[in-house]
Formats: structure tokens, C-alpha cells, sequence
């Protein structure tokens, strides 16, 4: 046994096995050196220096240094003098680095500084030391959250015992009271903590409990000892009197909602208001709006903006022919009520969210089997012009809209509904298997979750907030343990839904269900059929046969369909303030709530009252609520922002997941706003912005700008050119539209749209394809998105990597993009196809077939240096077929052609937008 | 104040077109191109923070978790305890409770050697004649005892994915020496990928250009690098002259758009580096005696020899880091670590002694820095298999020890640093973090931790994140 070993090793060892977990002190001597006291050293100089931040009221960073009491507290951040490491004294180091007292202020001098030091090295001792903090229930039910509940709490209550509150904890379970109040001693909750029975060892790793540390244990012990202390304040803020958010930090142009402003007088030959405010901006600079370009460059453009796949040329013709006014405006309406577009769009989207067909984070990378159904709910919002704020609120709170008590009968509506939460479920999560569920891998998850709310949809960096109050914004540490608290009914680290399997519900539509069940009805009769005859025959091989066919059957049974989803749980536990961000340091209660300085003048978060009869808490209804005020300072600009940058590859903020105060200011601020509000005046609605978007001559500006010596131009630089707006960008094709416009090229799109992912295959040497369809390949959209299984033409060409989401995708240019183009075998075989449609179009003569290439490829006709350099080429190529490699007439020329088409597939004329 | 600004990739390569595309001539504007689109990215040419003791770094990743009390970190105390009840005390620690048995010595012997009397174990003879060369680092600790959180860390300072690999992050600061190879290669093992797959060198949110490509040892070194399918040379040519063609008349009526440059530059690039990554990855070039001390000639040291002796040669030609991946995990000895352990180090002593004697003798190890470990230890007591038979026992994980060492440019040969228990637990002494690990290796590229940094979502994003790391300076020649 190990107890016998009496030697000092041992001692050692323990030492170090607790000085490896985090929170816990290491235990560096403190040095022998003479008693220095706070009052004769330092007072004078925090009085003086540090208190006109740091008080009662102002408490920035959390942090008090007026009272004794205030510093021995900490702030936001945890301890602040760390009498065991006074190395790692917050305190300390901020004086010691120069960044307290902040940039503006005088230093302190060095004998200010050493003074700092030597009284917290000495052990940051009081001559009048602060009363210890009274430990109440809000210190000892963050550890039992996390030491005992797994299996005394919500869900199991093992031995009838309940540890989540201090009236249960004296209730008890069967073997009695789990304390004596004033006697740790006879607590039984203590003698099985002591004794090492609680938590079982054997079992933490299936329950994904660890051990309590020794500090805790003492935690709990004194709260016993002193008969169980209540706090006085159920809110550590309700006693607090500190000022959250001061009027200027409030008045920050994003905090504040968007206003009514007036469209410029400018004299423009256009009336859409996006061209009075481009343009008096450009006059500025002695600019104006550029000319737009050919009709054909501009129904490319228009064509890859809304489906991102190269216009037939039939269209094409048909839109130069349409001399009407109105021509450009049916253009855009048709475009826009095809299929298409939802699938173009909902990408855009699904990378704000995060989305993924598979788990990430652990090496199997496992699939995640039901997602697709929100990729798919994302395609339809989009196609039907879902207005914005029903598509926040669905996807925020669709469980808490919808009745989805009774399993038979759920409408689309709210089949809808629950499968929209799914935008709180793409995170990389590892949390299916135990050993990788423990309480941090879940607060990743919510962490992620967290960050993708907060960037697609409030444009904000709050995670920033998440280990500190965050440095450049006013969102505080409570901001963001508040927010996590909305959520907490259904993403409660302490009562968790394992990823894959718990994570979904059997609410598919009546009709899908009904169909499943019949197909599963059908298929067991057949089986009980075959199962009688088993049961009848004599003969073994016979027999075996029947066995044989029952197994096929059984095989061909269509899998439950079910929905990824999230929904309220219930009963969330208590939020508390995690310091550092360190689960092992749990600070005060927090209540759901929104951000303050977010919050309109008088406005109260409160909780409404579900529509369900799910027992849900309404938390986040609220919050999707408050989120669709038409006042909202962000929910409107961030999205139209965004979809401005997908229009002019910039957005009118910059940084289009950064509205902050480290976020750039707006190019064009009253244009914002006016969209922003006009938006939200014409119905939330996406089409409506597309379409005051694109019918405005600042869209439809000619990307061709030509400097001479002499212009004006040339004293705008290419970055001001993009911020101003002058002129179109020219834009690469994303991965998406590149692999999708080959495949359409080649007449090997399948347009077969929703519905489980195409599956990815990956050749030994790594490279990665989706898996070809009986009419060729689907969209790209529709490509199973496996983490680590990502098509490598799409990651060629900047598809991104979900960390946990992207809001901007990189651009680059490298040479493995020209290799796949060039060399890759699946490319080759589009060019083949691709040549025999333009033989299959216009027949043999070659000039017809380089011109129906351009037609196809490029929309528009080739220059006569074009017709000329091509049929050149076209000419050799055949000639060396036939002449050197023997072909025959025919194959030459499917040959040539086919090299040719491979070459336009490489051509930046092709991938580049005008 | 000396801070690396590192702005988003285009814009500033928007400036520097601007800058250039005036009056240079189309010769060096091509040769910047190349840089620019096959790794020098944002920081070309670029200023190291101080004066760098290496060019280049080696990496040997050893995925799964050498056991440090079995290799290079003897514990007599482990064999005076053996038999002897432990797991109470560490139970939180242990990834598989049922599995866990009592105090386990290891079953290999330990002997001193080189001048500096390092112990190493009888399973890495090879090494044993390289420890004056090498710096030991018995106090690495790590925060999750879980292979891909792991994993993750230490190749990304998060636990979590999504994070760019140390690789790309030396790749964006420094770029590359060589315009026609990537600044990050990784040479993974033919026979699968490690746990976490490609996620162990992607570049997360930069730019795309510096995630590590995957050099094969064998056939086509690169994805798409040759054509796959047949076609005769004369045919390539009329097709990627007529690209050439089209881009030119494509570019002439569009002025003022460098992209379209760096597009052309990306084209002639993909060609040249046909024929260096070719020449790179030939051995054929190396003598027979070479390819003989790094394992090549016999079957069990075949793989990793040719991979070592590559990476080798992917240094010479200034690739700025080199890693190299085994399949699996042949590091995480949950049983029969008696023989496991045996074949893992079987398989990679001998050309990991011979890559450092090479570099050595080629006067490459000054500018080199190998390094060499996994992303956690092992711990002193056994894991049994189902029938408990200690014979087969192994070892389960341990996040609180690991094992690593450093070796060449600008390390301290011959050293040991940091101590753990007498059982080889924890480390006690001069603990080292995965983010002090970090800084290590880029402060001797001459980087620092805190001014390598990319701006996202407003915040200054590092390797090292936002715990303060330390420069592991005891072990710095």
C-alpha cells in the first residue's frame, strides 16, 4: 500500500501532481525579509495615482483600490497581488511594465515602483488587514457544479442526493442530510470527499469529473464550518455601485442605432440614393462615377453575383437585344427568383456560421450526420427572401417559436424552425466521446458558439471578453458570462448534450416522417414474409438464402431521420463569471442579459414567456428580440455591410467582424445608415438590398480605369480607388464558382438541389474530389464539407478553414492553383467534355468554335487578336496530332479542340471578373 | 518601438506593386512575384526581430507520446517502488482509470554517454553517440492529456483547430531563401497521416501561402505537380503559350491591376518548381554510403532514412522549415511497452543520429535547428490489458512531463534542463511551457514571440497567445 511509504519523495510528489493544475499556488517561498506594510509604503501612491480609476464607483477592470478590502478582491481578471506568487501579481507587473498608470499619465518614478515591489514580495501585508471575505454559497456551488452534480443534479440523482442548491445539500439524499451546518466533520458530503469515494476514481472518465482540489475541499469546509453562509445579494452586482459604461463610450458611432439621414442633393443622372452619396463623396476628390461597361461585361458581373455560374449565352444575347429601361431591373429579378441564387448566397452565409458536415477537433473527424439540414434551410430562407429578422429569430430561438410538442404533426413551418438552430450547432466539438467531455472541451464549444454569434451577427470581437474585460471596447467580463448565461439553457457546461447522437430530435415534417415510416413498414413485411418462410423451410441452403435476403432488406432500411438542433433543456444552471476565463475560477453570479452598452436608454432584457409547451426559459427569444429592434445599432448594418462587401469586395466598414473601436471607421457612414434603415423600413428583406444594390451606376461602374500620365487619376491610389468606391473591382472567382462554372462549362453540373451531401473520396496521395453523380457533379454547396476532407481544388482557391467561422476569405494567388488547372486529371476530363458541347453547339469550323467558346466561357465575343492568336493555335495543335502523332482528321481535331478548351479553363480572362 | 506590422496579405502587396510596377523593370518585378507567391508573402525580405542563430528548423515529431522514464530520463525510484499502488493520487490525471495498474519500472537499461555523460536508454544506441550535440528538456508540460487537444498545442499553442501551425507562422515571418520551393515542407509518412491529419500544418487565418505543402518521398513530390495524363511535350507547349498569350492581351487591356501580374508570375512558377521539387526530393544524387548511415538500405529504417536525408537536402536548398510525420502513433505505447517502444525507436534512431552527424559534417547543423518530440509523456504507472498481464502492460498518457530535445543552431550541446519527480510524474523544475517551447524556436530564428503577430478581429493574434512565454535561455549556446 501506499500509505506506507513514509518519505519525503512522496510528500514531493503530491506537491507537484497539485501545483500542475491550474489556479493552484506552486508555492514559492516568500522571502525572509523585514515586514513591509501597504500603509507606510504604497498607500500614498495608490491614493494619488491609482484611485481616481480604481474606486467604489469607477472600478475599471473590476478592480477597487480604495479600500484594502478592494485590493485583496481583484477585479475582472482574478487576484490582482498574489501573496504566494508574487511574481505573477497583477498588480505588480502593470507598474513594474510601465502600462499602469496608463499612456497620457505620468510615470511612476523608481522609487515609487521598488516600493510596489518590496511590499508585495514582503508578502502585500496591511498594519489593518481587510476582513476576509465571507465564503457564501455563490463560492461553494461553482465546485459542486463541477465536482458532484454530474451525478447529484439535474439529470441523475444517485443516492437520492441533489447537490445544485444549499436547501437541497441540507435536504439530503438517502443515507441522510449531506451536512451537519457548524460540524464539517460529521458532514457526510466531507467524510466521502476525504475518503476519496467522492467523486468515485474509477468512474471519472465516464461521468468526465475530475477530482476536487485541496482548495476547494477547504472551500466547502469552511462554508460548512460556518453553518452556510447566504450571500447577502444574490448578484454580486446589485451591491455593486460600480458605472458600467460611461456616456462617451456609449456614444460610439456603432453603439448608437442607425439615423435617419437625408440623400445628398448631388447631381447625378441616377435616382438611387446609393449614387448621391458615392458620388458627392467622389466630387470631393474631383471624381465621378465611372461609365459602365459593355452590356455583356455587366451581365457576367451580375450573373456571378447572384449564382456564381458563367450566363448561357443565349441569355446573354437576349439581355444586349433588350433595349427597354426596364431591362437590367427584369434581369435582376429573374436572376434572383431562380434556384440559383440561394445556392450562390447561402454559402456566403453558411461561412458567417460556421458550417460543417463533420465534428473536427479529435483525428477521426467524425461525420455529423444531420447538419445538411440547415445548409438546406439556409438555400430556401435565401431563395424565398426569408425577411433577415424572421432568419435571426428562427435561428436563435426557432425551439422556443415553435409548438413542437407532438411529434405527428409538425408543419414546415416548424420543422423550419428547429432545424434554423442548427447555426448554433457547427462548431468543432469533441465533446461525443468522455474523455474528451470534460468541462473545458465543453466551454470551448460554447466559447466558439459564442464568437460566431457575435461576429456574423452583432459584428462584434466579444470573445475578447471572455478571459479579461475587453481592452478596446466597453464589453465587460460580466457582458460576456451574461450573454453565455441566454444561452445556458441549452448549452450548460454542467448539464451537456454530447455532440452527435443527443444532439438531435425525431421533429421532421409529418410528411417526411410518414414517408419514412411506410418505406421502413414496407420493408418489414417483406422481411416477415421471408422470416415465416425461414421459419418453414427445411432445406439448409435454401434457408440461408431467405437469411440472406433478410439481411439485404435490413440493410436497405432508410436511417430515422432526424435534425440537428438545439433547444431549451429546462433547467439552466446558475451563470457564474469565469476569472481568466479559468473554469477553476469562477467568480460572481451573473443574470442573462445583453450587453450594456448596447442597451437602448430604459430597456430591460426579460425573458418572454415561451410559445411552446417546451419548457423553455424565452432567454433566447428575448435576446433575438432585442436583436430585430428596427433601432438596433447593429443588426441591420453588419449584414448589409456584409452584403456590400460581397458586392464591391470591400464593405463600407472594412472590417466586416469588427465594429468596434479597433474596427475602421466607415468609408461612406451616412450611406450605411440609410441602407441600414431602409433596409429594415422595406421588410428585413435581402432582395430588396440586391436590388437597390446592383440597379445603382456605382455597381454598375466599368472595372476598367486607364491612367495616362496626364489624368487626374493617377492620383488615386488603387486602396483609395476600392474606399471610394471609384470604379468596379476586378474579382477572382471564388473556389466555389470556379469548381461550379467548370463543371457548368462542361455540361457536367447536376442541378439536383438539397438533401444529403455528396461524399469526397481521397486518392493515396492526398488529393481530395467530391464523388460524381449518375449526371455528373453537384454544386459545390452541396459537397460534403468534412473538416479534414476538403476538396482540394475549393482549398486551393481559399475555401476556408472554419476557425470557428470566416468572414472574410483570403485571396491569394499560388502557384498550386495553376498546377490543379493545368495538371489535374479531372480538370483534363472537363476540358474533353467541354470541347465536345462546343462541337455538339457549332459543329466542325474552327472559327465558330473558338467564338462559341469565348460565348460560353467569357460572354462575350473574342477580339479579331483573340480570333486570330486562337485559331493560330488551334491550327498547330491539330497539325501536330495529325502530323507528328498520326492521328486521324476527326480525333486531331477533338484533340486540338479539347487543349484548347483546357487552355480557356487556365485563362485569367476566365477567372476573373470584369 | 521595433514592431513587425503585419498588415492584411493584399493590401500591402497592393502597395508594393504600386510602388514598383512605375518604373522597374519586368525582371525583378517577376523575381519579387515569385517570392511573393510562394512564400515570402507579406514580410518579404524580411528584417528578423535580432540577429538569428538559425536559418532553418527541423522538426521530428514523434506523435503518441515518447515515454520519458523508458528513453531518456532514468528513474531509479520507479525501480525501488515498483509494484507499489499509485493511482489514487494521480487518478484525475489518467486517461483510462480501469486500465490502471501499479508503479511500473522500465524494463530497458540506462547507461551515460558522450563527453557530457547523458543517460539514454539501450533502445536509441544512434543517439547515444549524437548527446554532445543535443539539449534534453526533461520539464516540457502540456495542458490536455488527450491526443488531438494535444496535438493541437503544440503545433498550434491551442488546444483547439483552426489555429495556424508554428510552420506557417515561421513561414510568414521569414519566408523562404528558395523562389521555387515552399518556405513549409512537411514530409509525412507514406504509410498514413498522423493523428489530426492536415490540420497539424495548416495556416489557419493566415494567409493561405504558408501552410506547409506535403512533399511525398515517393512519386509525384507535390499534388498536381505533373500532369495526369499523357500528352505529348509539343502540344503542352502551343497550350501554355496560348495561356500565355491570352493573359498578356487580358493584361495590356487592364492597367493597374498587379494581381494580374502575380497571377502570370504564379503560372511560370508552377512550371520552374516542377524541376526543383523534382531535384529536391531526387536520391539518386546522394552516395550509396550516405543513403547506407541513414537507413535506407534496410527495410525497417527505409522510410523514415529517405525522409530524414530529404529534409536534409530541403535545408541546403534554404526551405525554411522541414517536418517530419509517422503514421499514426507509434509513440503511444498503451501496452506491451516492452516491444512497442522497441519498434518505434527502431524505426528512427538511426536516421535521426544520422541526420544530425550529416548536418554536422556538412557544416549545416550551425544554421539548423532539430527538434525533436511529441505532444505529451507517459506516466509511471502501468496500463493493463483486459486479462491484466503485466507482461503486456504499457503506459497511459501524462500531460505533466514530457520529454524533448533541440540540437544545432544556437543550442547548447550536451545539457539537460529541467527535472522531474522521482518518478517521472511531473516536472518539478525549471518547468517549461508549450508557448515557452515556442518562443525558443522562434527567438533563434531571431524572431521574438510577441512581435510575430497577425491583426483578426482586432485583436494581435500569436503563436504564443496571450500567456506570457519565456525564452527557454538556459539551453541557448
Amino acid at each position: 500500500m501506499f500509505q506506507k511509504l513514509h518519505i519525503p519523495v512522496i510528500v514531493w510528489m503530491v506537491t507537484a501532481n497539485f501545483a500542475t493544475l491550474p489556479g493552484v499556488a506552486g508555492g514559492d517561498d516568500a522571502s525572509s525579509s523585514p515586514d513591509v506594510f501597504f500603509e507606510d509604503a504604497v498607500a500614498s501612491t495608490v491614493k494619488s495615482r491609482c484611485v481616481s480609476c480604481h474606486n467604489a464607483r469607477k472600478q475599471e477592470g473590476g478592480v477597487d483600490l480604495s479600500t484594502p478590502a478592494g485590493i485583496v478582491a481583484g477585479g475582472d481578471a482574478g487576484v490582482i497581488v498574489d501573496r504566494e506568487r508574487f511574481g505573477e501579481s497583477v498588480l505588480l507587473e502593470r507598474v513594474v511594465s510601465g502600462e499602469m498608470p496608463p499612456e497620457g499619465e505620468p510615470p511612476l518614478s523608481a522609487n515609487q515602483i521598488l516600493r510596489f515591489r518590496r511590499w508585495i514580495e514582503s508578502g502585500a501585508k496591511f498594519r489593518k488587514p481587510p476582513r476576509q471575505k465571507e465564503i457564501s454559497q455563490h463560492d461553494v456551488i461553482p465546485i459542486l457544479l463541477l465536482r458532484c452534480t454530474a451525478c447529484h443534479g439535474t439529470r441523475r440523482r444517485e443516492g437520492g442526493l441533489d447537490l445544485r442548491t444549499r436547501e437541497s445539500i441540507l435536504k439530503g439524499g438517502k443515507s441522510g442530510p449531506a451536512v451537519v451546518p457548524g460540524n464539517p466533520d460529521e458532514s457526510l458530503l466531507l467524510q466521502r470527499i476525504h475518503k476519496e469515494e467522492m467523486p468515485p476514481r474509477r468512474k471519472l472518465v465516464s461521468v468526465s469529473v475530475k477530482p476536487m482540489t485541496a482548495s476547494e475541499l477547504k472551500t466547502v469546509e469552511v462554508w460548512i464550518q460556518n453553518e452556510l453562509p447566504i450571500a447577502k445579494h444574490a448578484l454580486a452586482d446589485e451591491a455593486n455601485q460600480r458605472v458600467k459604461v460611461t456616456d462617451e463610450e456609449r456614444g460610439f458611432w456603432s453603439f448608437q442605432p442607425p439615423r435617419a439621414v437625408e440623400v445628398p442633393s448631388h447631381a447625378v443622372t441616377s435616382s438611387n440614393p446609393i449614387d448621391a452619396f458615392v458620388a458627392s463623396k467622389l466630387a470631393e476628390r474631383g471624381l465621378e462615377l465611372v461609365p459602365k461597361p459593355e452590356r455583356r461585361t455587366l451581365m457576367r458581373r451580375v450573373g456571378f453575383a447572384l449564382h456564381g455560374l458563367p450566363p448561357s449565352p443565349e441569355s446573354v444575347d437576349a439581355f444586349v437585344a433588350d433595349s427597354s429601361a426596364d431591362s437590367f431591373k427584369r434581369l435582376v429579378d429573374q436572376l434572383l427568383g431562380s434556384p440559383r441564387y440561394g445556392e450562390r448566397w447561402a454559402r456566403h452565409w453558411l461561412d458567417a456560421a460556421g458550417y460543417a458536415d463533420s465534428e473536427g477537433a479529435q483525428n477521426e473527424d467524425r461525420i455529423r450526420p444531420h447538419i445538411w439540414r440547415y445548409r438546406d434551410y439556409v438555400i430556401r430562407a435565401f431563395n424565398v427572401d426569408k425577411p433577415y429578422d424572421q432568419f435571426l429569430m428562427e435561428q436563435i430561438a426557432g425551439d422556443e417559436l415553435a409548438d413542437y410538442s407532438d411529434e405527428d404533426a409538425i408543419t414546415p413551418e416548424v420543422y423550419d424552425n428547429l432545424v434554423a438552430t442548427g447555426f448554433l450547432r457547427t462548431t468543432p466539438d469533441r465533446t461525443f466521446a468522455n474523455i474528451t467531455n470534460f468541462v473545458p472541451d465543453r466551454l470551448e464549444v460554447i466559447a466558439d458558439e459564442i464568437q460566431v454569434f457575435s461576429s456574423a451577427v452583432l459584428g462584434l470581437t466579444l470573445q475578447c471578453a471572455r478571459c479579461h474585460d475587453h481592452k478596446f471596447d466597453p464589453l465587460s467580463q460580466r457582458d460576456y458570462y451574461s450573454l453565455t448565461a441566454i444561452f445556458k439553457d441549452a448549452y450548460d457546461e454542467h448539464d451537456w448534450l454530447k455532440s452527435q447522437g443527443p444532439r438531435t430530435l425525431p421533429h421532421v415534417t409529418t410528411a417526411e416522417r410518414t414517408a419514412w415510416k411506410n418505406e421502413v413498414q414496407t420493408i418489414d413485411k417483406k422481411i416477415a414474409a421471408l422470416q415465416k418462410q425461414v421459419d418453414t423451410e427445411s432445406d439448409a441452403d435454401k434457408q440461408a438464402a431467405f437469411k440472406k435476403q433478410i439481411a439485404e432488406l435490413n440493410s436497405q432500411k432508410p436511417p430515422e431521420p432526424r435534425i440537428r438542433a438545439l433547444w431549451s433543456r429546462g433547467e439552466p444552471s446558475p451563470a457564474y463569471l469565469l476569472r481568466r476565463g479559468n473554469y477553476l475560477t469562477p467568480g460572481e453570479l451573473v443574470a442573462p442579459n445583453i450587453p450594456d452598452a448596447l442597451a437602448p436608454a430604459g430597456f430591460t432584457y426579460e425573458p418572454l414567456p415561451p410559445k411552446s409547451k417546451q419548457s423553455g426559459t424565452g432567454r433566447r427569444s428575448a435576446l433575438a428580440r432585442w436583436l430585430t429592434r428596427p433601432d438596433h445599432p447593429l443588426t441591420a448594418r453588419v449584414i448589409v455591410n456584409r452584403i456590400w462587401k460581397h458586392h464591391f469586395g470591400r464593405g463600407i466598414v472594412a472590417t466586416v467582424d469588427n465594429f468596434g473601436t479597433t474596427g475602421e471607421r466607415p468609408s461612406h457612414p451616412e450611406l450605411l445608415d440609410w441602407l441600414a434603415t431602409e433596409f429594415v423600413r422595406n421588410g428585413w428583406s435581402i432582395k430588396w438590398l440586391h436590388r437597390q444594390i446592383l440597379s445603382s451606376a456605382t455597381w454598375q461602374q466599368s472595372s476598367l480605369i486607364h491612367h495616362t500620365d496626364d489624368s487626374e487619376d493617377s492620383a488615386v491610389s488603387d486602396d483609395d480607388r476600392t474606399s471610394l468606391l471609384y470604379g468596379s473591382p476586378m474579382r477572382r472567382m471564388e473556389a466555389e464558382v470556379v469548381r461550379d462554372s467548370l463543371l457548368s462549362l462542361s455540361g457536367q453540373l447536376d442541378l439536383t438541389p438539397f438533401g444529403k451531401p455528396d461524399s469526397v473520396t481521397e486518392r493515396p496521395d492526398g488529393l481530395v474530389t467530391s464523388v460524381r453523380s449518375k449526371a455528373g457533379w453537384r454544386r459545390s454547396i452541396y459537397v460534403l464539407q468534412r473538416r479534414t476532407k476538403i476538396p482540394t481544388l475549393l482549398e486551393n482557391f481559399d475555401s476556408p478553414q472554419m476557425g470557428p467561422n470566416c468572414l472574410q476569405r483570403s485571396e491569394s494567388i499560388v502557384a498550386p492553383q495553376a498546377l490543379h488547372l493545368l495538371n489535374n486529371g479531372m480538370v483534363h476530363e472537363l476540358a474533353g467534355h467541354f470541347a465536345a458541347r462546343v462541337v455538339g453547339r457549332v459543329g466542325s469550323d474552327s472559327q465558330k468554335q473558338i467564338t462559341e467558346i469565348w460565348r460560353l466561357a467569357l460572354s462575350r465575343h473574342p477580339t479579331s487578336e483573340e480570333l486570330r492568336e486562337g485559331s493560330d493555335s488551334l491550327t498547330r495543335l491539330a497539325n501536330h496530332w495529325r502530323q507528328v502523332e498520326g492521328e486521324t482528321d476527326a480525333s486531331a481535331a477533338r484533340k486540338s479542340l479539347a487543349s484548347f478548351c483546357h487552355a480557356i479553363m487556365n485563362s485569367a480572362a476566365f477567372l476573373y471578373i470584369d | 518601438m521595433n514592431t513587425r506590422q503585419a498588415k492584411p496579405q493584399l493590401l500591402s502587396r497592393r502597395d508594393l506593386f504600386q510602388q514598383i510596377s512605375a518604373g522597374v523593370g519586368s525582371a525583378a518585378l517577376l523575381s519579387l512575384f515569385n517570392e511573393d507567391v510562394f512564400g515570402a508573402g507579406d514580410t518579404l525580405p524580411s528584417v528578423p526581430n535580432h540577429k538569428p542563430r538559425a536559418r532553418s528548423v527541423i522538426h521530428l515529431f514523434m506523435n503518441g507520446g515518447p515515454s520519458q522514464m523508458d528513453l531518456l530520463d532514468p528513474k531509479p525510484e520507479l525501480d525501488r517502488h515498483h509494484g507499489e499502488d499509485y493511482f489514487e493520487r494521480i487518478a484525475g490525471e489518467v486517461e483510462f482509470p480501469d486500465a490502471a495498474g501499479s508503479l511500473m519500472r522500465s524494463p530497458f537499461k540506462f547507461a551515460q554517454h558522450g563527453e557530457c555523460g547523458m543517460w539514454v536508454s539501450e533502445l536509441m544506441p544512434h543517439l547515444a553517440t549524437q548527446v554532445d550535440k543535443i539539449a534534453q528538456i526533461r520539464s516540457l508540460q502540456t495542458t490536455n492529456l488527450t491526443h488531438e487537444p494535444a496535438l493541437y498545442k503544440i503545433h498550434s499553442g491551442s488546444e483547439f483547430t483552426g489555429r495556424p501551425s508554428l510552420g506557417a507562422w515561421v513561414s510568414y515571418g521569414l519566408g523562404t531563401e528558395n523562389r521555387n520551393l515552399p518556405a513549409y515542407v512537411v514530409l509525412d509518412d507514406p504509410l498514413g497521416l498522423p493523428v489530426n491529419g492536415v490540420d497539424n500544418w495548416k495556416a489557419g487565418y493566415l494567409p493561405p501561402v504558408h501552410q506547409g505543402t506535403r512533399f511525398r518521398a515517393t512519386g509525384s513530390p507535390v499534388l498536381n505537380l505533373k500532369p495526369e495524363f499523357s500528352e505529348p511535350d509539343a502540344v503542352r507547349k502551343v497550350e501554355r503559350e496560348l495561356i500565355a498569350k491570352l493573359d498578356r492581351i487580358h493584361r495590356r487591356d487592364r492597367p493597374a491591376r498587379p494581381r494580374l501580374d502575380a497571377r502570370i508570375a504564379s503560372y511560370e512558377l508552377a512550371a520552374r518548381m516542377q524541376l526543383a521539387a523534382s531535384d529536391a526530393l531526387d536520391l539518386n544524387q546522394e552516395t550509396a554510403e550516405t543513403q547506407r548511415r541513414y537507413g535506407i538500405d534496410q527495410p525497417v529504417t527505409e522510410s523514415y532514412g529517405r525522409r530524414c536525408l530529404i529534409a536534409r537536402r530541403l535545408v541546403e536548398r534554404g526551405v525554411r522549415f522541414v517536418q517530419l510525420f509517422i503514421n499514426s502513433q507509434i509513440w503511444d505505447n498503451h501496452s506491451n511497452i516492452g516491444t512497442a517502444l522497441k519498434d518505434a525507436c527502431d524505426r528512427t534512431d538511426k536516421p535521426t543520429a544520422a541526420l544530425l552527424d550529416d548536418l554536422d559534417q556538412r557544416g549545416l547543423l550551425d544554421e539548423t535547428l532539430v527538434a525533436w518530440g511529441g505532444e505529451m509523456g507517459r506516466l509511471p504507472i502501468a496500463q493493463l490489458t483486459g486479462d491484466k498481464d503485466p507482461k503486456k502492460a504499457g503506459r497511459d498518457h501524462n500531460r505533466n512531463a514530457i520529454n524533448t530535445w533541440f540540437a544545432g543552431g544556437g543550442i547548447a550541446g550536451g545539457f539537460v534542463h529541467g527535472a522531474t519527480d522521482d518518478l517521472g510524474f511531473s516536472a518539478v523544475e525549471n518547468k517549461v511551457s508549450v508557448p515557452d517551447w515556442h518562443a525558443t524556436i522562434l527567438h533563434l530564428l531571431g524572431l521574438h514571440h510577441d512581435e510575430l503577430f497577425i491583426e483578426r478581429n482586432g485583436l494581435k493574434e500569436r503563436l504564443t497567445g496571450v500567456s506570457p512565454a519565456r525564452v527557454i535561455s538556459e539551453i541557448l549556446a
